[in-house]
């Protein structure tokens, strides 16, 4: 009975704490402003800027020698906090958003994260802004302003465009140990890892090597790209319409080949838990044969001298994407994807003279010749030197230069950078970027109310793999649609994707 | 004691089951401990798994002892495990002491304000709004008093204090002694046991800080061990554009693991008899 009185009064009390919360959090943390009249401030007032990203591996203030540089610049204190992974990013800046404690730069997640706080009215359009970002904008390009771009407003900037790293990788000593040649069609490919996989080629007297590995159904996107289709669940442009892949007729062809590809026996049958580098880790060790990754992941130094230790005789190169009935393309490239796309909140609005610091930050790392350069390479004449208008590195740049990316917030010339940081590797670059791939629009899409992307992709990804694994027949391809679209609210999705890219201009 | 066939049967058959389980504990920490010190091609040229190195290198921990924001970190992490141990200690035992009382006014309600917490909660937005408000955000002691007093172990030290006889405070108070003497020299030197518990668990809880460092926190040099740990595990995973980047290698990663769970490790065989005595706790009622 006093148990009802005393509920009563902890709800008092309850509600009496949480008012006083909100109150806290309207007057919190505010530094007394409005003492200077003129809108952008005093230009010499150091202002403190926070900042968060994913990311990893920034050292202390004290050596992070990109902040001091940036801080001198601009009179700022900036106070850059990197998440190491997405999901504790995701929280904090969850429950930063929702309290009200916004950050003065943040990276958004992704394209649908945008829309969501656009919509929530968090986030500051910076269409009016425009004129005062034209160095960000001339440096990651018009096209690049599209990805964040919702009902016409620009809600954040995206980072200037990247280049596609991954292609098939081979063992050239095993070709030839076994007298094969690098193969050029589909059914080469099929022949070259059958045989890696059963003819013993690291002679050891036992059967332990694996023709085919890598990660999950990426092993397999350059074979989809051979049938001309783009990996499940992609749209692109095809015979002047936008299609999606897993309508696409040649979509049923390409998993049957995958099909035959793994009841072949010469895949890794653990391809659909690798995660991680697992797959990187079976190429290193010598247990695999081909291997579709990144060029970094196999060609760094760091990677290059772990082969060479465990297996001296190991020769990988590079193989251009095989032959097929549809063409050949090393799997797909979303041109309308980003690394990484950074959003101003609407709270700065108020606060002038700190906006003006958040656009000059954005800017100053979009200057070519000053913070662009600090912020690919390092501080001038310590972590590299300029001959005739070209970037030499010196070595401190390798040693202490490696976390300079975290402030790289509208991105890099990717070909030039890659070129300085990774001048060994400038041939595995130029091949992984020229190699021809279909260009798909997934980045552009914005997914519409009651469609949840992560559960369809799960869904997706299972009935693909019965497929590919022959648990399911590929007669019951069609079946698997239907199932697709009542359950999953496929059909609305694609409608939706549709509507949206031909509004961009595609497919028309 | 004479043993027959049978028990010495039993006795056998449960010993081989422990011992297994032993083993099946054992065995992933020497995998850890293993790989931590063997250079990593060395590692890889075993198929990635060893149990027993044969050649070791201490570079690993060299590396991240020099190298890494990890020497910080477990100053931070010392700290705040320290101090937040004693602060949690000091408060539980002044809560508990007073809610043991049968003669505390309004007992039944204070019971039932610290039973409501550990039924319900704030929920993290709004926890982190008050955290925000009373100005703790990016300060150790963010990591400190969110935590303060969890209600559970209030609960255990109570009952733990109410078994003491009641003759022994009435002895003492005849003999002079107020509420603060009988505490502190008569119900806490009988209560090491309890004490050493607790404290061990919110020692735990406050060496494995992880998620409020990430809520509240912000400040790189206030990271606490967990955090940098899992930042070097996590990296596998990192994204492309980080290419310059050096990946670290399992060697890498699994002295940092061990370097996170050493000492914790090292503390447990010395509060073992403690510790047994006060789980114990509330399961045998007079």
């Amino acid at each position: 009975m006093h148990y009802r009185k005393m509920s009563a009064v902890l709800t008092a009390v309850l509600a009496a704490g949480s008012l006083l919360s909100a109150c806290g959090s309207g007057s919190g943390e505010k530094p007394a402003e409005g003492a200077s009249s003129s809108p952008a401030g005093d230009p010499n007032k150091v202002i403190k800027l926070e900042i968060i990203e994913t990311g990893n591996n920034l050292p202390s203030p004290d050596k992070d020698f990109v902040k001091q540089e940036i801080d001198k610049a601009l009179k700022t204190d900036l106070n850059l906090t990197v998440y190491a992974s997405g999901d504790d990013y995701k929280n904090q800046l969850n429950v930063r958003m929702a309290s009200g404690n916004f950050p003065d730069l943040f990276q958004v997640t992704d394209r649908s994260a945008l829309k969501q706080y656009a919509q929530q009215g968090l986030l500051l359009d910076l269409t009016p802004y425009m004129d005062k970002l034209a160095k960000t904008k001339a440096f990651i390009g018009e096209e690049s302003l599209k990805k964040t771009t919702i009902d016409g407003k620009i809600y954040a900037i995206s980072k200037a465009p990247n280049i596609p790293y991954n292609t098939y990788w081979i063992r050239k000593d095993w070709l030839d140990k076994l007298g094969l040649q690098p193969p050029k069609t589909t059914d080469e490919f099929l022949t070259v890892i059958k045989a890696f996989a059963e003819q013993d080629p690291d002679g050891n007297g036992k059967k332990d090597t694996i023709g085919l590995t890598g990660g999950k159904l990426g092993a397999f996107y350059p074979i989809f790209g051979a049938y001309g289709v783009g990996e499940p669940n992609t749209f692109y442009v095809k015979d002047g319409k936008v299609v999606n892949s897993l309508y696409d007729p040649a979509m049923k062809d390409a998993l049957g080949f995958i099909n035959k590809l793994i009841a072949s026996g010469a895949v890794d049958p653990e391809i659909m838990a690798n995660t991680g580098l697992q797959h990187q880790e079976k190429a290193i060790k010598g247990q695999a044969g081909v291997i579709w990754i990144d060029w970094p992941n196999i060609t760094k130094e760091q990677f290059a001298d772990q082969i060479k230790k465990v297996n001296p005789n190991a020769d990988w190169i590079q193989l251009a994407p095989p032959k097929g009935p549809g063409g050949q393309n090393d799997g797909a490239y979303d041109i309308g994807g980003s690394s990484g796309i950074y959003a101003i909140p609407k709270s700065l609005e108020k606060d002038k003279e700190k906006l003006q610091r958040v656009l000059d930050l954005l800017n100053y790392v979009s200057d070519k010749e000053t913070g662009s350069k600090l912020v690919q390479f390092g501080v001038k004449g310590k972590h590299y030197n300029e001959t005739d208008g070209k970037v030499v590195p010196t070595e401190l740049m390798g040693k202490e230069a490696s976390f300079t990316w975290l402030y790289q917030f509208t991105g890099r010339p990717e070909m030039d950078y890659l070129k300085v940081k990774f001048a060994p590797q400038a041939k595995f670059i130029e091949f992984a970027n020229n190699q021809p791939r279909i260009k798909t629009l997934g980045g552009f899409v914005m997914a519409p109310e009651g469609y949840n992307p992560a559960d369809a992709s799960r869904f997706i990804e299972e009935e693909i793999v019965k497929f590919v694994y022959g648990k399911r027949p590929l007669t019951e391809y069609d079946a698997f649609l239907k199932t697709l679209e009542t359950s999953m609210n496929f059909k609305p999705y694609l409608d939706s994707a549709m509507k949206q890219l031909n509004e961009l201009g595609y497919g028309k | 004691m004479v043993r027959g066939i049978e028990d010495r049967l039993f006795h056998g058959i449960v010993i081989a089951i422990l011992v297994l389980c032993g083993a099946a504990a054992v065995f992933p920490l020497l995998y850890v401990l293993s790989v931590s010190l063997t250079p990593f091609s060395e590692v890889l040229k075993n198929g990635g798994f060893i149990l027993i190195p044969r050649s070791i290198t201490f570079d690993a921990y060299h590396k991240l002892l020099t190298e890494s924001n990890l020497p910080r970190a477990f100053w931070v992490t010392i700290y705040i495990t320290v101090v937040g141990t004693a602060l949690n200690l000091a408060v539980t035992v002044l809560m508990a002491y007073p809610l043991s009382r049968k003669v505390l006014p309004g007992r039944s309600l204070f019971l039932f304000l610290v039973v409501f917490t550990l039924l319900f909660g704030g929920g993290i937005i709004p926890t982190y709004l008050v955290v925000k408000s009373v100005g703790l955000l990016n300060s150790t002691w963010a990591l400190i008093l969110p935590n303060l007093v969890w209600s559970f172990n209030v609960l255990i030290m109570k009952s733990f204090f109410e078994s003491l006889p009641e003759e022994l405070f009435e002895s003492a108070r005849m003999d002079g002694a107020r509420e603060f003497r009988i505490l502190w020299q008569m119900v806490l030197p009988l209560s090491l046991p309890v004490t050493m518990t607790i404290g061990l668990f919110y020692a735990v809880g406050h060496w494995n800080e992880f998620f409020q460092a990430i809520m509240y926190v912000t400040d790189r040099s206030l990271f606490p061990l967990q955090v940098i740990v899992r930042e070097l595990l996590v990296q596998t995973q990192a994204p492309l554009e980080n290419v310059e980047n050096m990946t670290p290698t399992e060697t890498l990663q699994m002295a940092s693991v061990v370097m996170a769970s050493l000492p914790i490790i090292i503390v447990y065989p010395f509060l073992q008899k403690h510790f047994t005595k006060g789980m114990l706790l509330g399961s045998i009622k007079g």
